[in-house]
């Protein structure tokens, strides 16, 4: 799966100011909701939501991919976000989270969504991808070094 | 000889095996196998070319240094490890023995062409494991087992030597009985042997530890009042005709799990002890046997531990386990770490004191199976640990352990945390820690200095934190205060897998969210629910739910609820 076909340059933000988990997960919702007619930011959030109290999606060192499955999505859809302060996620190791990769996946697709899960967990262990994605400095800059990353690995 | 060269022999043979143990990771061979190696070499056929042939000697050296061993054993029995590994093991300490004995003895009987009692009695000698050569070598290589293994081969070999004791005892008095003892008075030396050893172990370990709490003492006498009290119950038991063996056992186990504030330093001379007991006996058994006379029986012994490892162990361990519903992977390792320690060789001296008239032979016969056990299983297990997938990431520890040993402060303890890794390079303040509830930290120590505990002091990396919790938060806690060195955590990751849910989450709503089903498994239960019903009531870290795409694997557990499930995304 390649990073373009699921993570475009709208969908990237560097810099966001927002200060909870729950701002975090609402914002995303609705620039994905924004960028996507099909999508109701409503279903997003209740998706992520959902899927958190499950446990949450943070992976530690950071980083966090909250994800859900959506019946009103046709394809797998990802936001990239880096924040400006660290928030707390209930990450596994405790650490507060300022790398955000969100992915929404259609209600069928199972194999991809967990392909693109997978792809884009193994991209953000690396720990010279993350000084490279957090030092990126502009929204342009953090989708084109996501993408250079992804070629790179793949 | 004089005392004087008989002191100098003695403590050069410990010294040099002492300096050679280093070898024995290195060569991935169990130590033990060096220390009797070095009694080999120290004697009649070595160069040392010492005569030692006095079985008594070696008889009350053998039972001496048991009885340390099995009380050293006991005291680091964790009881919280008897969830999932007592029944297992106590089947295959009872009913395993038997096995295992019988089929090896018939063996035995055919090779040698024994009486059907005397071949018997050389399976019931090997029919005992040692679980502390299989932790020593597994903690050499840093290899943590998964809870269901470990517990069960370490309560095993500690509740298997004193039936293999008792077995052996029996057939002996069979044998000079010239078969006249009855069904009813061996059920009785059985009922006796078993039940005044556990009554005995068990009252006299609550003794002990109630001396312990009430006797002031000077520190350095704590250690050697267990060594005393371990040993006079350990006789005395015997002189009631019970198993001494076990009740020591017992013993140790009580006292072990009793919090005790000198429980630490009693440990740490007591894992002294046990060493140089573990030393002595096999340079003495070393000492004793007769190389030459070992490969007289080397091909008949060698048959008998072929058939002993691969088959009636295996068949023993297999049976055994069959109500218990271990994974295949559990059985074949368990089966595999049937390890043959000192205790099959100290057995082996029971005839000589008996005068049994095949006593030679059985003592080398029991010799060669335990070398052959010694270095076939001893350098191989920690590679089956790995090709079988039993290792789990070992969990972080506090660095220091002091229970408070007060009425009134309950089951809370002192811990202090050294907090390591890339995470504590940026100093974090002590109230953003969000420690769980019910935990106070005491004191932060850097550089030897005491720093006043406020809520905006900045804690980091190499600073010693002493927390007052209690012991069932020390899960949460080292997870609060450790993000391992890089590597460890994404062994983590690697093992665990990269999301975690937690164990009470609705099986429903993981099957919707990442679109997989749990076969046979109502939807409307917990994760937890359902692994616990999955792995018949006792899961443990690291158990596993394959589902296709993803694999569920059990990362946090307490008592018998799952509390975290790591999720893994299987590679496409």
């Amino acid at each position: 799966m390649q990073l373009n076909q699921l993570l475009t340059q709208a969908c990237t933000i560097e810099g966001a100011a927002w200060s909870s988990k729950k701002r975090v997960l609402e914002q995303a919702s609705e620039l994905l909701a924004s960028q996507f007619d099909h999508l109701d930011v409503d279903a997003i959030y209740n998706g992520l939501l959902s899927r958190e109290r499950l446990g949450s999606t943070g992976l530690g060192g950071g980083i966090a991919i909250p994800h859900c499955r959506l019946q009103d999505c046709d394809k797998v859809t990802g936001a990239l976000i880096h924040l400006k302060d660290p928030v707390d996620f209930d990450a596994r190791d405790n650490q507060p989270v300022d790398l955000i990769f969100v992915l929404l996946a259609p209600e069928e697709a199972h194999d991809s969504h967990l392909q693109a899960l997978a792809r884009v967990a193994g991209l953000l262990q690396d720990e010279s991808n993350l000084q490279r994605l957090r030092r990126a400095g502009s929204a342009e800059a953090l989708y084109q070094t996501a993408l250079d990353i992804a070629a790179q690995t793949s | 000889m004089t005392a004087s060269t008989l002191l100098l022999i003695g403590a050069m043979m410990i010294t040099l095996s002492i300096l050679l143990s280093p070898l024995s990771n290195r060569l991935g061979v169990p130590v033990l196998l060096l220390f009797l190696v070095v009694g080999m070499l120290s004697g009649e056929e070595g160069p040392g070319g010492i005569q030692f042939n006095d079985v008594n000697t070696s008889f009350l050296v053998g039972n001496l240094a048991l009885a340390i061993i099995l009380l050293d054993g006991g005291m680091r029995t964790r009881v919280a490890t008897f969830r999932v590994g007592l029944k297992p093991a106590l089947m295959l300490a009872t009913f395993g023995v038997v096995i295992t004995a019988v089929i090896t003895g018939l063996v035995a009987m055919w090779v040698f062409h024994l009486s059907l009692l005397s071949g018997l009695l050389i399976g019931t000698m090997v029919s005992s494991t040692d679980a502390a050569v299989v932790f020593a070598l597994l903690q050499g290589k840093g290899l943590n087992l998964n809870e269901r293994v470990g517990a069960t081969l370490e309560i095993e070999s500690g509740s298997n030597d004193p039936m293999a004791i008792f077995l052996t005892m029996l057939l002996i008095s069979l044998i000079g009985e010239a078969g006249h003892v009855g069904w009813f008075d061996s059920a009785m030396l059985l009922i006796k042997q078993f039940g005044i050893g556990v009554v005995a172990g068990a009252a006299a370990g609550y003794v002990l530890a109630w001396l312990i709490m009430n006797v002031t003492l000077t520190l350095a006498l704590y250690p050697l009042l267990v060594t005393a009290f371990g040993l006079v119950v350990f006789s005395a038991t015997n002189e009631l005709g019970g198993s001494g063996f076990l009740a020591i056992y017992l013993c140790g186990v009580v006292v072990g799990n009793r919090k005790l504030k000198v429980l630490q330093d009693i440990l740490h001379v007591h894992d002294g002890l046990a060493w140089l007991a573990q030393l002595v006996l096999f340079l003495i058994l070393g000492l004793l046997v007769t190389p030459s006379n070992l490969l007289v029986v080397a091909p008949g012994a060698l048959l008998i531990a072929l058939v002993l490892t691969f088959f009636a162990r295996p068949l023993s361990v297999w049976l055994g386990l069959l109500p218990f519903h271990f994974r295949w992977r559990e059985v074949v390792f368990i089966s595999w770490v049937g390890l043959r320690g000192a205790v099959p060789i100290v057995l082996a001296l029971f005839p000589f004191m008996a005068g049994v008239q095949e006593a030679y032979l059985m003592f080398n016969v029991a010799f060669v199976v335990v070398l052959f056990s010694l270095i076939i299983q001893g350098s191989s297990l920690s590679t089956v640990a790995r090709w079988l997938k039993l290792e789990v990431p070992a969990a972080y520890q506090a660095e220091r352990v002091y229970p408070l040993d007060l009425k009134e402060a309950g089951d809370f303890e002192l811990y202090v945390f050294r907090l390591r890794g890339k995470r504590w390079q940026t100093p974090r303040f002590l109230r953003d820690l969000a420690l769980p509830k019910a935990t106070g930290v005491a004191a932060v120590f850097r550089d030897g200095r005491y720093l006043p505990v406020v809520p905006d002091l900045a804690v980091k990396e190499e600073d010693l934190l002493a927390l007052v919790a209690q012991e069932s938060d020390l899960p949460r806690l080292s997870e609060r205060l450790t993000a391992e060195q890089k590597s460890q955590y994404l062994q983590e990751l690697d093992f665990f897998g990269e999301f975690l849910l937690n164990g009470d989450a609705r099986l429903s709503d993981v099957q919707q969210a990442y679109g997989v089903t749990v076969p046979d498994a109502d939807p409307a239960m917990t994760l937890s629910e359902c692994i616990i019903s999955r792995f018949h009531g006792h899961p443990v870290v690291g158990d596993k739910l394959e589902l296709g795409p993803i694999t569920l694997i059990v990362k946090g557990v307490s008592g018998d609820q799952v509390t975290s499930v790591g999720l893994k995304l299987n590679a496409f």
